[in-house]
């Protein structure tokens, strides 16, 4: 039976012979380190947080969001695991995708020809923080209320386009079904994700080069993605059994009101660098224009960077790297401190690293290269 | 000592081989229990939570009810009629003919062995879906002292048996099970 029922489907569907061809026995370098194993882990992260958000997605109710999130909590079967895998799962993602942009910067995988793949990288971490935005949001307690409440005021306080956006987006400055629009694209723009994630597959197979000693995917990758999936599952079962709200302020696990501002509102730790940047502005606008400029020197990176293609970074290269990152998780302490006049200088002093080191730092360093 | 050492080396790779089969088959074994304990949660998480399970069978207390009177309560948006019968209105149902009936049906079959007084029912008339008169005495319970129908003019009798027309089937009986003397549990 089996045998005549494969060459019967094969015929007419040739599973097999696409999974040889583009899984399988896709050719690859023999030298790749346990980091090339990142982008599957994230694929796999976000294909976790799309089954256990369909099973909330069952459950919660954006008219009574916190009850419904208790609900699922204290109710549901497993929903409190589910609940923790969920919020977990966002976490490794986080952690993965900012390993991933680490590994970028110390591998210069950004230069020519890799342009576009790193402006896909971008965008995904775009998305994906406008996915953990909205997905924090629909928690909706003390924390999520006025995150939100923030947001959809501030947009529908701007004038002109950026405004009507805000307002299109948000469906005013606070009506009933915001909550229930956040839900929606929350889910919408998970899936995007996956798009994207195929985009950046597609555009980084495109620019590899033959390898000079090539060898199949399975078993040799393979076994390599094994273990660095039991090492990330290891680490998931460890944070989702043992510290379920890592990196969410506590606040938000009181029920929201109106009439009760927190004192300090900050977003759970893999929102922080961007809100820290963000702040660099003033008002509601300048916020805006912050943040699309953090991104913007990061778009620019190929050309500020001045190295010849294919050079290997320096030594004093690869310590402005470890230091920007030092830098950023420094920012991100500041956004969890009560305000204070110090926290406040201290960000401002980060947030002016961060564009020091792509705009003067970057150029000056590599310009001075050998070529 | 070349043949040995040849016959040794073939051994190695033997026992190796047997080796490798032996991670393989421990590695997708173990693999199988993991993919169950994660897919395990997901799955029952799509499964009703006790808390809605115990609303849907919910225990009603029969053991208050006058006799010749009926207690009315809505179970899945159905009306249940649980009436409490007179020994008059047992002794003039018990021994009917069943094939003299629009739908035959006895009397073993309406009540429930040691607790025969009681006759539960979906209070829906079986024509036009009306709610039922006759719960209270006062009520319009038509020749057979049983309920009727305010649309269609059906009637049944006690234990809940068609007998006059245009509804042609007797009424239905939800689950149900005693508990004791005075407690049902439905679902």
């Amino acid at each position: 039976m089996a045998e005549q029922t494969k060459p019967w489907v094969e015929k007419r569907l040739p599973v097999s012979a696409a999974l040889q061809t583009h899984v399988a026995g896709l050719l690859k370098p023999r030298d790749l380190p346990y980091s090339a194993t990142l982008g599957v882990l994230i694929t796999g992260a976000v294909a976790f947080l799309v089954a256990s958000g369909l099973v909330l997605s069952v459950y919660y109710d954006p008219a009574h969001a916190f009850d419904s999130v208790q609900f699922i909590t204290r109710e549901v079967n497993y929903g409190w695991l589910i609940k923790g895998f969920h919020a977990t799962g966002t976490t490794m993602l986080f952690a993965t995708v900012y390993l991933v942009f680490f590994r970028a910067l110390l591998s210069r995988e950004y230069k020519a020809p890799g342009e576009i793949v790193w402006f896909l990288k971008i965008l995904m971490l775009l998305t994906l923080l406008l996915v953990g935005w909205l997905g924090y949001t629909l928690a909706d307690g003390a924390d999520s209320y006025w995150s939100l409440n923030d947001a959809a005021l501030t947009a529908s306080r701007l004038d002109g386009l950026p405004g009507a956006v805000g307002i299109w987006f948000f469906g005013g400055p606070e009506t009933a079904g915001t909550l229930a629009r956040m839900a929606v694209l929350h889910a919408a723009l998970a899936f995007a994700v996956f798009l994207v994630l195929a985009i950046h597959y597609a555009a980084k197979r495109a620019i590899a080069l033959a390898p000079a000693r090539p060898v199949a995917l399975h078993p040799y990758y393979t076994s390599q993605y094994f273990v660095s999936f039991c090492v990330f599952a290891l680490i998931f079962a460890i944070l989702v059994f043992f510290a379920p709200h890592l990196g969410q302020n506590p606040l938000n696990l009181a029920a929201p009101s109106g009439l009760v501002v927190p004192d300090a509102v900050s977003p759970p730790w893999y929102l922080l660098p961007e809100a820290g940047l963000a702040n660099a502005g003033g008002g509601p606008l300048a916020h805006i224009i912050a943040f699309i400029a953090a991104f913007a020197v990061l778009a620019a990176l190929p050309w500020l960077d001045r190295s010849a293609p294919g050079t290997p970074p320096s030594g004093r290269a690869r310590f402005l790297t470890y230091l920007l990152a030092l830098d950023l998780i420094g920012l991100c302490l500041t956004q969890t401190a009560i305000p204070s006049a110090l926290s406040s200088i201290l960000a401002a002093i980060f947030i002016a690293w961060y564009f020091l080191h792509f705009l003067v730092l970057t150029p000056l360093v590599t310009a001075s290269e050998p070529k | 000592m070349a043949e040995l050492a040849k016959v040794e080396q073939e051994l190695e790779i033997a026992v190796d081989v047997v080796k490798r089969d032996f991670l393989k088959i421990l590695t997708i074994a173990g693999g199988a229990v993991a993919a169950g304990a994660i897919a395990w949660p997901f799955i029952d998480a799509l499964n009703p939570s006790a808390e809605s399970l115990a609303l849907a069978r919910p225990i009603v207390e029969v053991g208050g009810i006058a006799p010749n009177t009926a207690l009315r309560f809505v179970w899945l948006g159905l009306p249940i009629y649980i009436r409490k019968l007179t020994d008059k209105q047992i002794a003039d149902n018990q021994f009917i003919v069943p094939a003299s009936l629009p739908d035959p049906a006895d009397y073993t079959s309406r009540v429930r062995p040691g607790y025969e007084t009681f006759v539960v029912v979906v209070g829906l008339n079986t024509g036009v879906p009306c709610e039922l008169l006759g719960n209270d005495p006062s009520d319009a319970r038509g020749p057979y002292d049983g309920w009727s129908c305010p649309c269609d003019g059906s009637v049944s009798d006690p234990l809940g048996r068609v007998r006059l027309g245009p509804a042609a089937r007797t009424l239905a009986i939800p689950k149900f099970t005693f508990l004791n003397d005075s407690q049902i549990q439905f679902g």
